[in-house]
Order: structure tokens, then C-alpha cells, then sequence
């Protein structure tokens, strides 16, 4: 075969596929059309634009820079994927107090606001599309949310619920600072020595707001909405599928 | 020795000899660099593993946490090792293979530094938190420039010598290299335009890492390993390749199929629905190149089991070219899109399958390679065959634990995470057992290959055998099939490869 014929075919072979699979479908999904939710009580067309609070963009690099990609996922996968639907709270509640079951799969809307989405490579450690609804509504029962992914952050096998946890400790991004009379409001109820306290740090700060932003459970289009249809939420909790901690 | 169909004369040694002068210093510099750098990764990969059973182990400073050192493990294993025994391997291989002399020698070594700096300063990036979060694109985001500058600046010369080689057959190796060479900045640049100059979907921006990754496993490290198999094995045998249109078969199989590969991994993401399905396909498919090259080298190299067994290239590149086979049955089996993706997705699988294909297909071709090439460039023969065996076996050993952490663990822990009832607090312990065997495969390697740096340093600084006979593992030096050992100063008389 001739240099040319070589240069062309390969070009092609390579070619085709880098159009199909990257270019096109890049490009094409850069700015995606918020989607109609259709009229609210008062008649107003409501469109989805799901917003996040929370320091996204810090918070996502910090989440980025210390490799939590590597463990966690943020991808709920529709069922013909994966079972990640069916456990009782990664991909929303099972029993939400107002709306019953709120659990989805992931969609397009999610990553907006973040440059990468960090949709993870492995799961070592559970999906974090929920994180946040998780931590408001089951683990931080005597503290603030933040306060509860502050310790877990220092300290992860603190508790004993969660002593086989292999997530690493990120006690590097909390410092000891000197106690100006009371304790600060992030202080860590950890024992120091006398007249110091611990508080996270800035990369801290951003990395928890951003964990707080993760809440993937909100009502979407019906076109975007694949739960089977089910009748109005009952007002007990069901006994067999209790969310676990 | 069977039958040589090479001419051997010694106007032919000669010009093998001139070229291998000619490009001693840049070759010389990449196999030992690269070496260096494969220290470095073995021992970032040995914490990494131990923190994933032993979370505490050394968890006080930033820089060594997790996220970090697994990172700089996998990026000094591909960019520092990979690439540098690539660079060696297509300058040397190229020059040889066009009978060109290479004369940007100077130029190649000056870019191998610069390709240093680059990745030096990309791992320093990343272990001090500034990290891109892309997996094997971590580097922060000046180096990527960097390193294609370099890149053009080694391989340019290679296209070069090809474009003026004499008239004739074209190897297959040949083939490999060029497309190996056109690929990688294709894939490099398109994934680093994208994902770090041009905003768009952030979704599909993850697609296209995965792509990325995908496509230097099948599209740069697989073509180099190929064309470096099928280099070294006729040569060390005496005989050509089996089958010449089986090999064009191979190489047009891999070129067409494996472009589509690697957005398996993100099956069910809000992305167009055929494309992680067609992304498993492929990788699925994977197995007819592989096949079809792994057969027609190891037919060729098995025609003589004698030689196979006494030669540390020759058995070093058949150990890489089972590995590629275990490679390919790995990836169809971890893809199927109904029964083993949804497991394998998420899981160390695909660790696993990664460093299956950078070590035990690649690296070990490497290997081969370098122990063919130094004692060319150096004009010393290897000084120990135990040294050369040590590393061999242990090498062997780490990696066929890793093989059996990536397809079985990789299933299982998979199997952990589809129990939707169990909570997802246990996660953690169906990772434990897959990650002590990962450790313990890793300090195989990493001893296995202290053999090899002892043996490369004491290579490099020219305290090899001054002898004709290469180093051979069978025979003790008293019965090389060569016959009776000479003198270097005898070297005339002596057979050249």
C-alpha cells in the first residue's frame, strides 16, 4: 500500500469516528435548551433549570484535586445500566416527607455549573448525586449538615456506623488556630490542646458547600421523568424499605 | 541456529552498527529515564494501594493522600514510563527499519529533557493539590503543551526517516509506528482542546476523557507494543513473520474498530444512547486485532522453542504477547453490555484492566526491547542471565494477580454494588480482599524490577560483558549455541543481529 492510500485510510478510519462520537456530540450538547415543566398553579409556564447553591466551581476543584473521583460516582444509571434506582437513597429518598418517592436518574441538567462532571470511575465509597439530601435528612441528626461533613472529613471512621470506611482523612485541609474567647462556629468538637480549636481551612469550606449542593431529587419535565407511575405518597413510612444510614 | 534469511554482510553490520551510534545517546537517555520514572510509579502505586486497605497509612500530609498519589501513579506509569519507552523504542526501531542514520540525535535528547521537565513538573502539580481531576489528564493544564511540543520534537525525525527509507518492502512495524505516531497527537490534542480551551458539555467533556484513555491504551501503547513484537521476533528467530496479509488484517481491524472505543464507561450518563454501547462494542471487538497479530506472532516465535527459551527478548515479548491475548479475553469479557458492564463500570476492573494492558502486554514488549537494544547502543552485553530471570518471574507473578483482581475482583465487587438492599456503608469491604492482592502484586513487580534498574545502571554506565556472545537464560556461558565465547577484540568474526 502506498503512503498515500495509508495516510488517507487511516485518517478516514480514525476520522469518521472522532466526528461521530466526539466532535458532533460535543458541540452539539454545549448549551442545552432549558425544558418546559409546563404551567404552575397560577398558569405560568414553568421551565426546569435546576439551580445548585453552593460553591460549586471551588468546591469542584477541590473535589477534583484530591482524586474523590477515584471512589465516588455521581451518576445514577437508569435501570437497563445498573440497580443504582433501586437502593432506598443515592438517587433521591424513598420516602420524602412531602413527595413520597423522589428517586430519578441522573440527567443532562445535573453538571451544569461544573466545567468536568465528575462522574467518577469506581465505587469504592457510595455515589454522591444525593449526598446532600442524605446528609440533611438522615445522618446529621444532632448537628448542622456542614458540621457533619466537617467531622466526617477529618475523621471518616469517627463513627462507628461507618469504622470499615476507607475514605482517606482529610484533616490537611483543617487547621488548630488559637481560641479568641468562644469557639468559632466550625470549630470541631475534636479535643485539642487547651486554647485551641479546629476549623476547616478555605479548601475545606468550598469542598463542603459544593457536597452540600449535590441534591439530584427535584421534580423534572415528564419528559425527562422515567419512574413508573404511582399512586399519592401514603402517610406512613413503608417498613420494609427504610433509608440506612 | 536455523537458518538466516538476512543477509549478513558486512556492509550490512555496518550500517546497523553506524546507526546504532548514531542514536545511542537519545535511546540510551529514554530507556533509562523511563526506567527511573517506572520506580517512581511502582512506589507511588504501592501507598496508593496500601491506603485503599490501610486508610491510615501515612494520611497526615496532603500530598500523600489518596486522590493524589493514586493520580501521580497512574500519570509517572504512563507519561514517564510509557512514553519515554515508546520514544526509545520507535527512534531506534524506525532508524533501523529505514536504514537511516538519525541525525537529530542532539535535538531528541534535548526534547526527552524537556518531556521530563513536563512531566516532572505535571506530578509535582498534582501531588501539591492542583490536580485537573481528569483521570490520566491530572497534569495541570500547563504542561499538556509542553508535552506535545516535545512530542513533535522526537518523533517529527522518525516520519522523516521514513519518508526517505530505500525502496522496498515495507514492514509491518513500520506501519505501526506511523499510525502509533499520527494517532497520539489526534487523540492528545482533540482531548486537551476540548477539555481544557474549548467550554462545552460537561458531560460529554468526561466522555471524551474516557475516550482519551481508551485511545491511548488501543491507539499508541498497543501499536508500539505490536510494532516492537513484530520487529523483535522474526529477528531473534531468524525467520519472517508467518503471515504478512494476517498482519495487514491485524492493523486495519485495529485501526478501524478501536477509534469508536471507550465511552462504555459512562453507560446510563445523559449522553446519546448508542455511544457507550458502540464504545462496548468495540472494546469488545478488540479481540479480532488481537488475535489475529497475537497469533501470527507467537506461531513465529514458537517455530523454535529453544530459542524462545534462551532468549531474554524472545521471552519476554511472547510473555507481553499472551499478555495481550489475556487482555483481550479481559476486555470482552468486562464490556458485555448486559451481563459484565453493569458490574464492571464502577468497579477496580478497570484499574485492573488498564494496568493489565500497560504492563502486561506493553511493558513487558519493552522489556524485551531494551534487553535487545542495549547491548546494541552500549556494544555490552547484559552481565547477569539470573538477574534478567529474577525479573522476569516476579514480574510475572504480580501480574497475573493483577489479571485475577481485575476479571474476578473487578465482577465481585461489582456484584457488591448491584445488592441494592445491602447498605451502601459495606461498599468499602467488598473492595478490602482485591485491594491487599493489588498491594501484594505491586510489591512483586516492584521487586522484580529492582533487578532490572540494578542491571540498566550497571548497563548504562558501561560496566556490561565485553563479549560476542549475547547473554542468553538457558545455557551457562561455557555452552552458548554460539560456540565458543570470544574476545571483544575478535568481534569480526562473530554473527551480528
Amino acid at each position: 500500500m502506498s503512503f498515500r492510500t495509508f495516510i488517507f485510510s487511516l485518517s478516514a478510519s480514525f476520522g469518521v469516528a472522532w466526528l461521530a462520537i466526539i466532535i458532533v456530540p460535543y458541540f452539539k450538547m454545549r448549551s442545552i435548551e432549558p425544558m418546559s415543566m409546563g404551567e404552575d398553579a397560577s398558569g405560568t409556564n414553568v421551565v426546569f433549570i435546576p439551580k445548585r447553591a453552593g460553591r460549586i466551581t471551588d468546591g469542584a476543584e477541590v473535589y477534583a484535586a484530591n482524586g474523590c473521583y477515584m471512589c465516588h460516582t455521581q451518576l445514577i444509571r437508569p435501570t437497563y445500566a445498573g440497580n443504582d434506582l433501586f437502593r432506598p437513597d443515592w438517587a433521591g429518598l424513598v420516602y420524602d416527607d412531602e413527595r413520597g418517592d423522589t428517586r430519578r436518574e441522573t440527567n443532562v441538567y445535573d453538571f451544569e455549573g461544573e466545567k468536568y462532571a465528575n462522574i467518577g470511575i469506581a465505587r469504592v465509597g457510595p455515589d454522591l448525586s444525593n449526598l446532600a439530601v442524605r446528609v440533611e435528612n438522615i445522618y446529621a441528626e444532632n448537628e448542622s449538615p456542614e458540621q457533619w461533613l466537617y467531622r466526617f472529613l477529618y475523621n471518616p471512621r469517627e463513627r462507628p456506623a461507618r469504622r470499615l470506611s476507607t475514605c482517606p482523612s482529610f484533616r490537611f485541609l483543617f487547621e488548630k488556630k488559637k481560641l479568641t474567647g468562644n469557639l468559632s462556629d466550625e470549630a470541631l468538637p475534636i479535643a485539642t490542646e487547651d486554647g485551641m480549636e479546629i476549623v476547616p481551612k478555605p479548601g475545606a469550606r468550598a469542598l463542603v458547600s459544593y457536597l452540600l449542593s449535590l441534591k439530584k431529587d427535584q421534580p423534572v419535565p415528564v419528559s425527562l421523568d422515567f419512574s413508573p407511575a404511582t399512586e399519592a405518597p401514603t402517610a406512613v413510612r413503608p417498613a420494609e424499605v427504610v433509608p440506612t444510614p | 541456529m536455523s537458518t538466516v534469511t538476512t543477509t549478513n554482510s558486512q556492509e550490512d553490520i555496518a550500517v546497523r552498527s553506524r546507526i546504532d551510534r548514531s542514536l545511542r545517546h537519545p535511546v540510551m537517555f529514554f530507556l533509562t529515564s523511563g526506567a527511573a520514572w517506572l520506580a517512581v510509579s511502582l512506589i507511588l502505586g504501592i501507598i496508593s494501594s496500601a491506603k485503599m486497605h490501610a486508610p491510615g497509612f501515612l494520611d497526615s500530609f496532603g500530598w500523600l493522600t489518596y486522590g493524589r498519589t493514586q493520580a501521580a501513579h497512574l500519570n509517572t506509569l504512563i507519561y514517564g514510563w510509557g512514553f519515554q519507552a515508546a520514544f526509545g523504542v520507535i527512534v531506534w526501531m524506525m532508524s533501523r527499519l529505514s536504514r537511516q542514520e538519525c541525525r537529530a540525535a542532539g535535538t531528541i535528547l534535548m526534547a526527552g529533557h524537556l518531556w521530563n521537565l513536563g512531566v516532572t513538573a505535571g506530578i509535582l502539580g498534582i501531588l501539591s493539590g492542583y490536580g485537573t481531576g481528569m483521570p490520566w489528564m491530572e497534569f495541570p493544564a500547563f504542561a499538556w503543551p509542553v508535552l506535545l511540543l516535545s512530542y513533535f520534537a522526537i518523533v517529527v525525525w522518525s516520519f522523516v526517516q521514513f519518508k526517505v527509507r530505500p525502496e522496498g518492502h515495507v514492514y509491518i512495524s513500520q506501519w505501526y509506528l506511523m499510525a502509533a505516531m499520527i494517532w497520539f497527537p489526534w487523540l492528545y490534542i482533540t482531548a486537551n482542546l476540548l477539555l481544557h480551551v474549548f467550554p462545552g458539555s460537561p458531560v460529554m467533556a468526561n466522555g471524551i476523557n474516557a475516550w482519551y484513555k481508551s485511545g491511548l491504551i488501543f491507539m499508541f501503547f498497543t501499536p508500539v507494543a505490536l510494532a516492537t513484537a513484530f520487529y523483535l521476533t522474526p529477528k531473534v528467530i531468524g525467520r519472517p513473520i508467518m503471515s504478512y496479509s494476517l498482519s495487514k488484517l491485524g492493523f486495519w481491524s485495529l485501526a478501524i474498530i478501536m477509534p469508536w472505543a471507550g465511552m462504555q464507561k459512562l453507560a446510563g450518563a445523559p449522553i446519546p444512547y448508542f455511544i457507550p454501547y458502540l464504545g462496548a462494542a468495540a472494546t469488545v471487538l478488540f479481540f479480532v486485532p488481537a488475535f489475529t497479530s497475537a497469533i501470527n506472532i507467537l506461531r513465529t516465535g514458537f517455530s523454535d522453542l529453544e530459542i524462545v527459551s534462551n532468549s531474554p527478548t524472545l521471552r519476554f515479548t511472547m510473555a507481553g504477547v499472551v499478555g495481550l491475548i489475556v487482555m483481550a479475553v479481559a476486555a470482552a469479557f468486562l464490556n458485555l453490555p448486559k451481563w459484565t458492564l453493569p458490574l464492571t463500570q464502577f468497579s477496580m476492573s478497570g484499574y485492573g484492566f488498564e494496568i493489565l494492558a500497560l504492563y502486561a502486554f506493553f511493558s513487558f514488549v519493552m522489556f524485551g526491547a531494551i534487553y535487545f537494544i542495549v547491548p546494541r547502543i552500549t556494544g555490552r552485553e547484559w552481565l547477569s542471565r539470573r538477574l534478567i530471570k529474577v525479573h522476569f518471574f516476579f514480574s510475572i507473578y504480580g501480574i497475573v494477580t493483577v489479571a485475577f483482581v481485575a476479571i474476578f475482583g473487578g465482577l465481585m465487587q461489582g456484584q457488591g454494588q448491584e445488592q441494592f438492599l445491602q447498605p451502601s456503608t459495606e461498599l468499602p469491604e467488598y473492595t478490602r480482599p482485591y485491594a491487599w492482592a493489588t498491594t501484594i502484586a505491586w510489591c512483586f513487580i516492584l521487586f522484580s524490577n529492582i533487578f532490572f534498574f540494578l542491571h540498566l545502571t550497571v548497563m548504562w554506565l558501561r560496566l556490561g560483558r565485553r563479549s560476542t556472545h549475547p547473554t542468553l537464560l538457558g545455557s551457562a556461558h561455557g555452552h552458548s549455541p554460539h560456540g565458543e565465547e570470544g574476545d571483544i577484540d575478535k568481534i569480526g568474526t562473530a554473527s551480528a543481529h
